[in-house]
């Protein structure tokens, strides 16, 4: 595991990390403010890239072009790039979601999977189901020195973009008129469109900006990698909603941690020895027995009224957490367990068995050492992560930032 | 108004067929249904038709079954499950495994279903346990995770299943162990391997498994499934324990498409990643959507409308494989999205016509309410 | 007379608020006790205590005796308590006679396997159900009878609505009755035939606990009134008694009016 190594994962992981950070935040904001999965966002980056794609190959743009001529051709690109996905999405929502308002979540959500195939058949139609491929150009090749480490430009332009993006976005939502109708909209859509607020108009600005986000996506995976498949919406639409589930649905700093944490796992996951990972895994078992024993029953006190909390009293609660895998099977095994009591046996139990987990997970990656997870296996670090997140803490790691009618 | 007068003009209309099949009587329309199942290979045997057809009969019927299968969870209990395909593949390995040269075993037929059945219950409760707490948009994705994940797996799994290449010779079924092959006279029976028997063979499977579900689906397992769509809260409130109903039916569901994938995996000889993409997931929905969600009849209808018609289309038009296969995806694409908007119900809806979602405007609820019964105190609530 | 609900010392709290705190009351055999109060004084989440849906942080339910606390809901409506919702929550696309048959989920037994094949065990359950169903419609006469038992419950008026609430709630023979506003939404003369056939449900040997805001219906069925105002009871009584206490009239109408009526 040397630097250099470390050094090229991280900024790779960064990289892609970024790039579900631009789709991811379609997703949350459709989601923050309409409740349901903008299956179609993928599609939506696909067509992005294929549009950036055919612009520069329609422009003859190869490796011995000038570098204005490339720049031109870039900026074309980039314009083709936002303004064919805005379109889209505008179009998408009037036709497939806006018809559905209200309807029970799964319905809306059924309408997005059609048109997520729709998207990905007319791609093979109008494009060809052949993935389009650019010619490498000077830009996607040239490599910078960072602590003697070689860096791909495009991986920091794309950081530096997708930051850029994002700051602005940040700026919109908080600062200015619409982005204040946008999250009075997501609170509460009848309350908004009581106080004069066009929601029709505040959604298909949010599906807009979403677009055009996916779509700036769209461009910068094709200058990265070269080449994007008609059906690559899938795995980056997927994942990108991982991440957002990851940071906490709804949430647009959590959209970007999110990504993060997840292009970091999947680049890391594949490229660092077993061996290598236990120890973080190690680090993470310790801090969740910390939790467990320490950190969880003291919380839990907290909760409890002066004059409850007799020292008896507290070395309950302290044992409930200690002898949680006790207490698990006994609330399993009877109807009823003292309210309290089966609180927190709950939450001990899922604190323990998270605690087995990362033991079994650290032992397996200790005994095999030296050995590296196949590539292959790299689509389903996402999966699992999209599992594991939604099963353990569906709220994600910022917590949601959506609000549930009652 | 001109947007009511047109959903005045389709509930009448819906009204209208499901009233004209209403007037004839249960039996007469199942005995209709099934004589015209059973007729059709009479029209290879004479033939008229092509035995390509019948082919094409066996596949359809097996998604068939699939779709009985995910209308369970998707139609009754309103749990979108974008991973059932999964389920499917589940059953076809186990079917593969324990009836090919893979590892030189060959269980009886019915051993073999039985366990393929087990495996992918088994499947459905390990994937239930945690999901079935999630909110519904969540638990489709979940579900959709976990599909691509055991497809994934199946990919990089080679030792067990050959990965990408699949496992190939699974032998034809036989419903008792026994000295091979060649076996004449009576013994022949007991060998499925022409195309017609498999035909009889499905078809028997999906009349029994309509007839029980029709049971079910009246039954308070089905109520209670019905209520938990309906409103979940409202049924716990009811008594109904939702985490267990939900499993049931999820269970349940798995099971049959582990059943139905041991069928596939017998009839097409052959298994391969290929089949257990998300998009036969996605196809599988689209036919209950089709049909009608929680309609029995409907989903029938639905998966041998999706499945058989292009498959014949196909077969008169002679279309090439990968242009025939983008347009029916375009096809069936535009049809989810055109029948949630405007027919949520399907095109044989359930008994009751179902508004899931025809959603709650009011001007809308009242003209039903008119259009119904209850006139006079309708009016009467249009004053409060 | 022996309590057939008794909560002790029940709280629970929303974050900071504390919407019901230390709430003690019970409830006899054969007896309607109505919970009035302001908006958001606590009403409803008691309901949401008795029938489940909420853990209480302290304190105990019994139900004949039997903790209910920290039941699941389904649980606890199998030891006897159903109850109707405020915001109506009937199954819309059910039929009428499905909605009330799912009410009788915990007092049936049959299993899927059972279902499946329709065994006799299965046809005689449905038939006793459906026999039940009817005699429990016909309560409200008039009302679901005939072809209307097989319409859709999306199709019912909204005083129907209620009913049917009301129907499905007692289709499991419940020990106790929780009603959630009966008569909300309903006309004087809606509310009067409810408030006659709660009083005969009475008679029938049903204990009901409701919440009203209708102070004529309160008046008219309750056996005793019990009055919260900000998650704590303020008064209990009759209704005279409780009506005419200066602390209720204050959380209803301010303090100056208090003052102004003592």
């Amino acid at each position: 595991m040397s630097f250099d190594h470390i050094m090229s994962v991280t900024v790779g992981g960064l990289t892609v990390g970024m790039i579900y950070a631009l789709i991811a935040l379609g997703y949350t904001m459709v989601y923050g403010v309409l409740k349901f999965i903008n299956f179609a966002h993928g599609e939506v980056f696909t067509v992005g890239g294929y549009v950036a794609a055919f612009t520069l190959l329609s422009l003859g743009i190869d490796q011995n072009s000038s570098w204005t001529l490339v720049a031109g051709a870039v900026a074309l690109a980039l314009l083709a790039a936002v303004l064919v996905p805005m379109m889209l999405g505008f179009l998408i929502e009037r036709i497939a979601y806006r018809p559905l308002r209200g309807r029970s979540r799964i319905i809306p959500l059924l309408s997005a999977i059609g048109v997520s195939i729709v998207l990905q058949q007319l791609i093979i139609i109008v494009f060809g189901p052949k993935p389009v491929t650019i010619p490498t150009l000077a830009l996607s090749s040239m490599t910078v020195s960072i602590f003697g480490v070689n860096v791909r430009v495009l991986a920091l332009v794309i950081i530096g973009v997708s930051a850029a993006l994002m700051i602005g976005l940040t700026y919109l939502v908080k600062s200015t008129r619409i982005g204040k109708a946008m999250r009075a909209t997501s609170q509460d859509m009848e309350a908004a469109e009581m106080m004069g607020i066009d929601t029709n108009r505040t959604i298909a600005f949010t599906f807009l900006v979403g677009s055009a986000l996916a779509g700036i996506g769209g461009l910068l995976v094709v200058m990265y990698y070269g080449s994007l498949k008609y059906d690559a919406g899938f795995l980056y639409g997927l994942k990108a909603f991982t991440s957002a589930v990851l940071g906490g649905i709804g949430n647009i700093p959590g959209a970007v941690v999110g990504a993060i944490v997840l292009g970091m796992t999947e680049t890391y996951g594949v490229s660092v020895d077993l061996g290598f990972l236990a120890w973080f895994v190690l680090a993470g078992l310790v801090f969740g027995l910390y939790v467990q024993m320490v950190r969880a029953p003291r919380r839990r006190l907290a909760h409890v009224s002066g004059d409850r909390r007799t020292p008896d009293y507290e070395r309950s609660i302290m044992n409930v957490y200690r002898l949680a895998p006790y207490h698990g099977i006994k609330t399993l095994l009877s109807e009823r367990t003292d309210a309290l009591v089966s609180v927190s046996a709950a939450h001990g139990v899922r604190l323990m068995a998270g605690n087995v987990f990362l033991a079994v997970v650290t032992a397996v990656m200790f005994v095999n050492g030296s050995v590296r997870l196949d590539t292959r296996w790299q689509p389903v670090i996402a999966f699992v992560v999209l599992m594991v997140i939604l099963m353990f803490r569906p709220s994600g790691i910022l917590g949601e930032a959506v609000t549930e009618k009652v | 108004m001109g947007d009511a007068r047109m959903t005045r003009s389709r509930e009448a209309a819906s009204r209208g067929l499901r009233n004209v099949l209403a007037r004839v009587p249960r039996p007469v329309r199942w005995g209709v249904a099934i004589a015209i199942g059973a007729g059709f290979p009479l029209l290879n045997l004479a033939g008229v038709v092509e035995t390509a057809w019948l082919r094409v009969g066996v596949v359809s019927l097996i998604f068939v079954l699939l779709s009985l299968g995910l209308n369970i969870v998707m139609g009754e209990t309103g749990l979108l499950n974008l991973g059932y395909i999964a389920f499917f593949a589940f059953g076809a390995y186990t079917t593969a495994l324990l009836s090919s040269p893979k590892f030189d075993i060959r269980w009886p037929f019915l051993a073999v279903i039985v366990a393929s059945t087990l495996v992918a219950m088994a499947a459905g409760f390990l994937i239930g346990l945690p999901t079935l707490r999630l909110r519904g948009d969540y638990l489709a994705i979940v579900t959709l995770a976990f599909g691509e994940i055991v497809r994934l797996t199946i990919i990089n799994l080679v030792p067990l299943t050959n990965g990408p290449n699949g496992i190939t010779g699974i032998y034809p079924p036989r419903l008792f162990a026994g000295a091979e092959p060649a076996l004449e006279g009576v013994g022949a029976w007991f060998i499925i391997d022409k195309p017609i028997e498999y035909y009889y063979l499905v078809l028997v499977c999906v009349v029994v498994l309509a007839a029980l579900l029709t049971n079910l689906k009246n039954s308070r397992i089905g109520r209670a499934w019905n209520a938990l769509r309906e409103d979940e809260l409202a049924a716990i409130s009811c008594g109904v324990t939702a985490v267990r109903a939900k499993m049931l039916s999820m269970v349940l569901s798995a099971g049959i498409a582990g059943f139905a994938g041991s069928l596939f995996a017998y009839y097409s000889n052959v298994i391969s990643p290929e089949s257990f993409l998300f998009m036969q997931s996605v196809i599988v929905v689209c036919m209950v959507v089709l049909g009608g969600m929680g309609s029995i009849p409907g989903v029938v209808l639905g998966a041998i409308v999706l499945q058989a018609l292009p498959q014949l289309i196909r077969e008169v038009a002679g279309a090439a494989r990968s242009d025939f296969e983008v347009y029916r995806m375009l096809i069936y694409g535009v049809l989810i999205v055109v029948m949630v908007i405007f027919r949520p119900e399907g095109l044989l809806p359930d008994r009751i016509f179902r508004r899931e979602a025809h959603e709650q405007d009011p001007r809308e609820l009242e003209m039903t309410r008119q259009s119904l019964f209850d006139i006079e105190e309708g009016q009467k609530d249009l004053e409060v | 007379m022996g309590a057939i609900l008794e909560l002790q010392d029940i709280s629970m709290s929303f974050g900071g608020l504390r919407a019901v705190d230390g709430l003690s009351f019970t409830v006899g055999e054969n007896e309607i006790v109505s919970i009035i109060g302001p908006n958001g004084s606590g009403k409803t989440t008691t309901f949401n205590l008795v029938s489940g849906l909420y853990e209480p942080d302290s304190g105990d339910i019994l139900l004949k005796g039997e903790s209910v606390a920290g039941l699941r809901p389904d649980l606890v409506h199998v030891k006897g308590i159903s109850r109707t919702f405020q915001s109506l929550r009937l199954f819309t696309n059910m039929s009428v006679l499905e909605n009330v048959l799912v009410g009788m989920h915990s007092i049936t037994s049959v299993g899927p396997i059972a279902s499946m094949l329709r065994l006799p065990s299965v046809r005689r359950e449905e038939k006793a159900m459906y026999d039940k169903a009817q005699d429990i419609l016909g309560m409200f006469p008039g009302r679901f009878s005939g072809p209307r038992q097989h319409q859709p419950a999306y199709s019912l008026s909204y005083a129907n609505r209620r009913r049917l609430e009301i129907a499905r709630a007692l289709a499991s023979d419940p020990t106790l009755l929780l009603l959630d506003e009966p008569v909300a939404g309903m006309n004087p003369a809606e509310s009067h035939e409810v408030m006659e056939q709660i009083k005969m449900l009475r008679e029938t040997g049903y204990t009901i606990l409701m919440i009203e805001h209708d102070m004529h219906v309160v008046e008219g069925v309750s056996d005793r009134v019990i009055a919260m105002d900000h998650g704590v009871m303020i008064a209990e009584g009759t209704y005279d008694e409780v009506a005419n206490d200066p602390q209720v009239v204050e959380a209803y109408l301010g303090k100056q009016a208090a003052d102004a009526t003592a």
